[in-house]
């Protein structure tokens, strides 16, 4: 069997969220061609936001992702509130980003044990993992339901809250609420940092990329529903200029739109990012865990976001905990936001990336334009480079284990495939 | 005999004391609910409401009186006969559990008018005898009646029956409210053993001439403000009569069948009971849940629903309250409490129904 | 694994909102993998096998040609078909294209709209084949997800009522917005499922269910009306996650149903 050329391909990609596919060509040993196919047709979100009123788009743009519909909202409020001149601020905006957490808590764990860490340890899915390691698993389902517990109580549910509206809440928690989440977020904590320690044991290929990072950054604390973007190449703009310099382009071998930064090239944005640009400003129980993991000042080997993950989950429950402990129910739970003709911009930092919304609203606050950039279009043009050098690296290996290793490499972006079906659609059969 | 209270703290602590769950009005979410009570001074002292058909809502009064309201969007019954219980869970090895007679709630009630007194005694009358854990929970029940003053624009109480008195209405102790400005002072006869011996038990005045009479004269005034009426007519006959109205129809056009009315009602006692069985298929439950007869499923028989069309579940709603029921408990279903006229999404008012039809038959005849 | 019949879990034009669901039952997940073999569930797994399956819960609405030939393969694999949530049950949020030209949505969209293959419509499963089960909700409810996990695992009928929002909305207490705020509400046109939470939160219910299983639209719009709607606020009510199904379609569109 010669290695020099084949094609790798994976028809349908498993433990990740929403339809994809992957194709590798290897021609006279070199890689030809590498494609992360997203084969979801396309939603058409920004097509019929149009015309739909202003204080319907959180509830709207949520469909987007089951996964991380809080980060779809808050863009979208964020947005809309900066069209309308309004600031959501004071106690509301801390609930808010309460919220965010239980989705930053429910999507890591998610993603850490039932999607990712069956690759390290040769399972196939949590599932076949549970069968050997029964109480990791349920360890993680304890982690990712205290996650879904929090955002129960401030959304009303997990999958597409229904308590955000542009101006802040529908109804605040009564204290005693989320007072009653204060233990189980405890025990979490404490399985989270197990979880650290857990994953930082795993066996990391020698990988690393060189791409620009891009996040928000918030200083004095870790960014999460607002910030300004930044890249550790020390590029800085307002969110109001994220367009000039985020090109995003369909690219002709698929229908993707691939993003990438105006006169900089491709860059990544995720946790790998946010832990490189906010490091410092994680609470003292994520840091001394990512010390112990020897994360360092940054991680630049996407087989170890998984390990940043794991921090940023510590970090989502300790903040948890500390905006519950302050917590005093505001007087009103929404300032009200009248529509004027304008262009608002909003960006937050979803589990897997910043998450760009733009709107033009008409004067009765219909929307007359609308713009979405989520953070796996973003990647996939750094997700496709890093295949390639990775496959390069590795020609000796057999078809199988390549291919195992090459889903693996895609799963340490998590990406979403959902909330990336605005950009992509390519017909190809697969097995039924 | 008659005494007075000047405040309603200690009645409440009293109780509480005795062991019962104190259940009252009290303000939440834009409208006056019954809810456990902490403490009296969660009674919603200074609100009142203003109802119509599909409205209602709250407002600030200039006196502190706490029961100046009319019927809320849930009944007693609540309590008395919650919308889901379980019936009995068994387990693979068939071992049948029926639930326990558990240690039930003692409730007491606080500020039950007089036509919620009257629908607690038409659901006696439906489940007192069938419905053990209904017969326990009324049985260990504390009630703390109080006459309408105020009352509302779709009470008709006094047409449907009994009230807005308390005369001769089985409760521990009945009480009216007398509100001038700040102050605000109940006066209280005692109505059984356990009402003496619970007032008995905490500081009371006598009651004055004057104040005994203000309350009689308060209730009477109340009986002529109520804000409708039935038809003065034999309405048993008068349903049974006019199964094919073409009134039924056009009212079938307006319902939305959504069932707020028979949830709201005070004396609806419909349910369905469901089985579930867990994943592991070792457990299985079955649950007595609250229904209605505007649910199509209700009417289910084998191989579909019989009432299909609203028309016919509006008619069997109405019917049923206000006219078989007499073939069935020998009274009337209906208290007059007027919920199902304020809480209809849409304002479909009963009293109107009935009258249309009414005016109908006499057209007719 | 179990022993049980094989679930598999279809993916269609979605969020994964609603399979996410199965994975969001923490307490039950792995009980439920030790009482079925899950044969197909690429978010949950990379093992797969081929069919034909006892069970198959199908996410997503149908919007492509190739959908149209997935959806038929799938019918002829699975004993059992259970729609799952709004998107596979009456379309989705995506069917909103089915009010519109959909050139203009990809245009807007795409830059270079020639290389998409798009339906001009999303259509619900039911559209195509025949489906045994329908779960609605945008996203469906964990509990009648697990309710109707363990009817089929015991061979009974799951409980799903037909009924109104308001019966959920009464039995949890919830003082009617309608009636005491004059607040928007679909709550008497939805289906219940959901535990009637919007009204808890204060919040009119926006009909994520779907129609009822009996309801009267337009008596509700004639109230909504009075309340201060406009013809073009009631279409958009109408119009979201439900919006192709056809008690919905019609009550956002009367001029157009008459036709
Ligand atoms: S039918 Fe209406 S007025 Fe009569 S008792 Fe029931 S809710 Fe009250
Ligand atoms: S029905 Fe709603 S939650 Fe379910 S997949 Fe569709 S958009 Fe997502
Ligand atoms: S708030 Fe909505 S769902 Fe609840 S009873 Fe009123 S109309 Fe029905
Ligand atoms: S109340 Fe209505 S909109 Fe809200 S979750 Fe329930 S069905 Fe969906």
């Amino acid at each position: 069997m010669t290695h020099r050329d084949r094609s790798l391909s994976v028809a349908g990609l498993a433990r990740v969220e929403g339809e994809g596919a992957m194709h590798v060509r290897v021609r006279g040993g070199r890689v030809a061609d590498v494609q992360l196919e997203i084969y979801e047709p396309p939603r058409f979100f920004e097509g019929f936001l149009r015309g739909r009123g202003h204080t319907e788009v959180p509830d709207i743009t949520a469909r987007i992702c089951g996964i991380c519909p809080v980060a779809y909202q808050l863009s979208a409020c964020a947005a809309i509130e900066d069209a309308c001149g309004v600031t959501v601020g004071g106690t509301v905006a801390d609930l808010r980003r309460l919220l965010y957490c239980g989705e930053w808590i429910q999507s890591h764990a998610l993603h850490i044990y039932l999607l990712h860490a069956p690759d390290f340890l040769g399972y196939d899915g949590a599932v076949e993992m549970a069968r050997d390691h029964r109480w990791i698993v349920e360890r993680g389902l304890a982690i990712k339901k205290v996650g879904n517990r929090l955002m129960e109580v401030i959304g009303g549910r997990a999958i597409h809250p229904i308590n955000v509206r542009v101006g802040g809440l529908h109804r605040v928690p009564p204290a005693s609420e989320l007072r009653a989440l204060i233990d189980p977020l405890r025990r979490a904590l404490a399985d989270a940092v197990s979880t650290v320690d857990w994953v930082a044991g795993f066996d990391f290929p020698q990988f690393e990329h060189d791409h620009e990072l891009l996040a928000l950054v918030q200083p004095g604390s870790y960014a999460i529903e607002s910030g300004t973007p930044r890249t550790d190449r020390g590029l800085v703009f307002a969110v109001s200029d994220f367009e000039r310099h985020i090109i995003e382009e369909q690219v002709p071998h698929s229908t993707a739109l691939h993003a990438r930064l105006a006169g900089r090239g491709r860059y990544l944005t995720g946790p790998l990012a946010r832990y490189t640009l906010s490091r410092q400003w994680l609470s003292p129980v994520a840091r001394e865990a990512a010390d112990r993991a020897g994360l360092g000042e940054q991680c630049r080997n996407p087989f170890r976001s998984i390990v940043v993950r794991a921090v940023e989950t510590v970090y989502a429950i300790e903040e948890a905990l500390r905006l519950i402990a302050a917590y005093q129910p505001p007087a009103a739970p929404a300032v009200p936001v009248p529509a004027r003709a304008a262009v608002g911009f909003g960006a937050t930092e979803a589990p897997r990336g910043t998450l760009f919304h733009r709107y033009g609203l008409a004067a009765d606050g219909t929307i007359a334009t609308a713009r979405i950039v989520p953070p796996t279009s973003q990647n996939q043009a750094s997700i496709e480079d890093d295949l390639r050098r990775f496959v390069e690296g590795r020609l000796e290996l057999s078809d199988h284990q390549l291919t195992h290793d090459c889903e693996q490499a895609i799963r340490n972006y998590d990406p979403c495939i959902s909330c990336a079906t605005h950009f992509l659609d390519l017909t190809m059969l697969r097995e039924a | 005999m008659s005494v007075l209270l000047r405040s309603l703290g200690p009645l409440v602590e009293r109780l509480r004391a005795d062991g019962y769950r104190v259940m009252g009005p009290t303000v939440r979410d834009g409208a006056i609910v019954l809810a456990e009570l902490d403490s009296a001074d969660e009674l919603p002292y200074g609100w009142e409401t203003t109802t119509g058909p599909g409205r209602y809502r709250l407002h600030r009064r200039d006196d502190r009186a706490a029961f100046a309201h009319a019927a809320g969007p849930t009944s007693w019954r609540s309590f008395l006969h919650p919308a889901k219980r379980p019936l009995w869970t068994a387990d693979r090895d068939l071992a049948v559990t029926e639930p326990q007679p558990q240690p039930q709630p003692r409730y007491a009630f606080l500020g039950v008018r007089a036509c919620d007194l009257h629908a607690i005694a038409v659901t006696d009358r439906v489940l007192g005898k069938v419905d053990g854990e209904y017969a326990r929970r009324r049985a260990a029940l504390f009630i703390v009646a109080v006459a309408c003053t105020e009352p509302g624009a779709t009470c008709f109480c006094a047409s449907a029956g009994q009230g807005p008195g308390l005369d001769g209405a089985g409760c521990d102790l009945a009480m009216t409210e007398l509100a001038d400005g700040a102050s605000v002072r109940y006066v209280v006869e005692v109505r059984s053993a356990a009402g003496g011996a619970v007032l008995s038990a905490i500081p009371t005045e006598a009651a004055d001439a004057w104040e005994v009479n203000s309350a009689r004269e308060a209730v009477k005034l109340a009986a002529g403000r109520m804000g409708r009426s039935l038809p003065e007519v034999d309405l048993r006959e008068l349903l049974a009569g006019a199964l094919d109205h073409p009134r039924w129809d056009e009212v079938a056009d307006r319902c939305l069948a959504c069932a707020n009315c028979t949830m709201a009602c005070p004396t609806c006692f419909c349910t369905t009971v469901v089985d579930s069985t867990d994943l592991t298929g070792d457990h299985a439950e079955r649950w007595l849940r609250w229904d209605s007869c505007f649910d199509l499923d209700y009417s289910y028989l084998h191989g579909g629903p019989v009432r299909v069309s609203t028309r016919s579940r509006y008619r069997q709603w109405l019917t049923h309250k206000l006219g078989t029921w007499h073939d069935q408990f020998r009274e009337s279903g209906c208290v007059g409490c007027g919920r199902c006229i304020t809480w209809c999404p849409v304002g479909i008012d009963i009293t109107e129904e009935v009258a249309a039809l009414a005016a109908g038959t006499q057209v007719e005849g | 694994m179990g022993t049980g019949p094989t679930l598999a879990v279809w993916k269609f034009s979605s969020c994964d909102g609603c399979q996410l669901s199965l994975l969001d039952c923490e307490d039950e997940l792995l009980a439920v993998a030790g009482r079925v073999r899950i044969a197909y569930f690429l978010e949950a797994t990379r093992a797969t096998a081929g069919g034909p399956y006892d069970v198959s819960l199908v996410e997503g609405s149908v919007t492509t040609p190739h959908d149209v030939e997935r959806i038929h393969q799938i019918r002829d694999q699975s004993k059992l078909l259970v729609a799952i949530g709004a998107c596979a049950t009456a379309g989705g949020i995506q069917a909103l294209r089915n009010f519109a030209d959909v050139e203009q949505f990809r245009s807007v969209v795409y830059p270079s709209p020639e290389y998409l293959s798009t339906l001009d419509t999303s259509t619900p499963v039911s559209a195509h084949v025949e489906v045994d089960l329908e779960l609605v909700g945008c996203p469906i409810d964990r509990r009648q997800l697990l309710e109707t996990l363990g009817a089929i695992l015991a061979g009974r009928r799951p409980d799903l009522p037909g009924h109104s929002v308001c019966f959920e909305c009464k039995a949890r207490g919830t003082p009617c917005l309608l009636v005491a705020g004059g607040v928007p509400c679909l709550g008497p046109v939805t289906r219940a499922g959901c535990g009637a939470l919007c009204p808890a939160y204060g919040r009119g219910c926006f009909g994520c269910f779907g129609p009822a299983a009996t309801l009267n639209p337009p008596a509700l719009v004639a109230r909504l009306t009075e309340l201060g709607l406009s013809p073009r606020e009631v279409t958009r009510v109408f119009r979201t996650f439900n919006a192709a199904a056809p008690a919905f379609a019609a009550a956002a569109a009367p001029e157009e149903a008459e036709v």
